[in-house]
């Protein structure tokens, strides 16, 4: 009966893992699809409507935006140890941060994207000229559209930069401590009572056990900076220029991406609750 | 007679409630010793102070002196792991690590030895030991492999008895290790409780007072953070010298 039970377990597993690489599957075909069309296009000497290399720009964009974040959520990580490990729960610190933490992560991120699109698209000065050199609503010439480019050292790209840390870093940190918090006391208490140190109880069996979750929750903070920087492509579409273009690849590109992190980030913590799950206590 | 753990006028407050009011008391060594006394009443704190795990929740503050095995633990240089090592303890839900059976075992002696000092055969040999001595070989040798946590409650419990034993303690402590258990399970950890009882000295917090009864040499009670009476179990049930322990053995309350 026992045997019986654990094999449907597992067949039902084995299903789930496979509808979610065909889903994978469906949301990273169209992004290999773009990248595909892009990278055709710069072979085909791109028409004068498209005067730019779309392939580079577009990815190394993505790039940045990936280590950006990627710098941000390894903050956001080591702040969520630091205080979910160290600082005792009274402790000012700790306190601090949590509160701040609780006031920025619960505004939803789209105000983000549209204090950077303000910031972007803004007529005031030196600003504007950083993100669209020569705005279409300057010269009405759409071939002088020069992209939108994060590589620049100039006070967009720290205000982005900032944005962004501001978007990614109480989310990591919120979840991350939550999947700290998710490593039951009694397996810390065990350890400890074994005569672990604290960081043989983190190295041994916290970190271990806390990994899949706290890999989705950067998978998913970055989802959600994507998704936001999509979104500003999108307004940017929107806003000046007629038709698909090499903006609305972007906004295409950054979507999809996030989708994708979105779902995987889904799946990890699937499959950690599948793998935490106790066959013989169900209900524990 | 030979003491393992003497506690002299211990008192401990969390923040500003004291838990503890001067304690005194003398655990003899090489047999069971039982903690009783209403919820609430410090028992299972004077245990947990026994290996300083207490410490850990923070806002904790100890007075006096406790020694274990004639060393006081609150001298500044008792090393925790150490203390930890020689003073065992065992939970009231059982807590196996979410890793193998095998490796559940191993885990104290690992974190005690350098990486790699135990070879494959002194490993094989040492779990093997370990099992033997909870009596749960014959139906684990199997399922070396498989996830503690995946086995019956009172095999977890005696698991987290065995995985002591390979760091070799003088002193197991148990807060009230079988009320997680049905009464089958509670029976087979008091069994091997008093077949392990000569090599360690077993300190148990209970709120059963039959199995304080049944398993346990001396009684100690406590009573809102003060120890009451500490005699000889048979005694303390039969003529308790004190109004508040014979309320309680009597179930007048509690």
């Amino acid at each position: 009966m026992n045997a019986m039970m654990t094999c449907a377990l597992r067949k039902q597993k084995l299903v789930s893992q496979r509808s979610t690489f065909i889903i994978l599957g469906i949301v990273g075909i169209p992004i290999w699809n773009v990248l595909q069309e892009t990278s055709a296009a710069d072979t085909e000497a791109a028409s004068a409507a498209m005067p730019l290399n779309m392939l580079s720009p577009l990815l190394d964009d993505l790039y940045t935006l990936l280590s950006i974040s990627f710098v941000a959520i390894l903050f956001g990580i080591a702040w969520a140890f630091y205080l979910e490990e160290w600082l005792p729960q009274t402790h000012w610190v700790r306190r601090f941060i949590e509160s701040v933490v609780a006031i920025l992560g619960g505004i939803p991120s789209i105000f983000y994207g549209i204090l950077a699109t303000g910031v972007f698209f803004s007529d005031a000065g030196t600003l504007k000229t950083i993100g669209v050199v020569r705005g279409p609503q300057d010269t009405g010439d759409m071939s002088a559209l020069e992209p939108l480019s994060f590589q620049q050292e100039t006070p967009v790209f720290y205000i982005l930069v900032l944005t962004f840390i501001l978007m990614v870093m109480p989310l990591t940190i919120k979840t991350a401590q939550a999947a700290l918090r998710s490593v039951a006391t009694p397996i810390r208490e065990a350890a400890y009572a074994l005569g672990a140190s604290h960081w043989q109880v983190l190295k041994k069996q916290v970190i271990p056990i806390a990994l899949t979750r706290i890999l989705a929750t950067g998978c998913r903070a970055m989802s959600s900076a994507l998704a936001t920087v999509a979104l500003i492509f999108g307004i940017y579409t929107w806003q000046y220029t007629n038709g698909p273009g090499e903006m609305s690849n972007r906004f295409v590109l950054f979507l999809g991406s996030a989708l994708f992190l979105s779902i995987f980030s889904s799946v990890l913590i699937k499959l950690d609750a599948s793998a935490s799950a106790d066959p013989t206590h169900p209900t524990r | 007679m030979n003491y393992s753990i003497e506690a002299e006028n211990l008192n401990l407050w969390y923040g500003d409630f004291q838990a503890l009011i001067d304690v005194n008391v003398k655990i003899p060594h090489g047999q069971i010793t039982s903690l009783i006394g209403p919820s609430g009443c410090g028992k299972s704190t004077l245990l947990r102070c026994f290996n300083r795990v207490n410490e850990r929740y923070g806002n904790v503050t100890t007075e006096g002196k406790i020694e274990v095995l004639g060393k006081n633990i609150y001298d500044t240089d008792v090393s925790l792991p150490e203390l930890r090592k020689a003073v065992g303890m065992v939970f009231q839900r059982p807590n196996p690590l979410p890793i193998s059976v095998y490796e559940n075992i191993l885990f104290g002696l690992r974190i005690h030895s350098p990486m790699r000092s135990i070879t494959k055969a002194d490993a094989d040999a040492i779990v093997e030991e370990a099992l033997k001595s909870v009596f749960l070989w014959t139906d684990l040798k199997d399922k070396l492999k498989a996830r503690a946590t995946s086995l019956q409650l009172e095999q977890q419990q005696k698991l987290c008895i065995a995985r002591l034993l390979p760091l070799k303690p003088k002193i197991i402590l148990m807060d009230e290790p079988c009320s997680a258990l049905d009464a089958k399970g509670t029976r087979a950890v008091e069994e091997l409780m008093e077949i392990l009882a000569g090599t360690y000295t077993f300190v148990i917090v209970t709120h059963n007072m039959a199995q304080a009864r049944r398993v346990s040499k001396e009684c100690i009670f406590m009573f809102l953070g003060e120890l009451i009476e500490h005699r000889e179990t048979q005694s303390l049930f039969t003529d308790p010298q004190h109004e508040k322990t014979s309320d309680y053995v009597h179930m007048r309350y509690g």
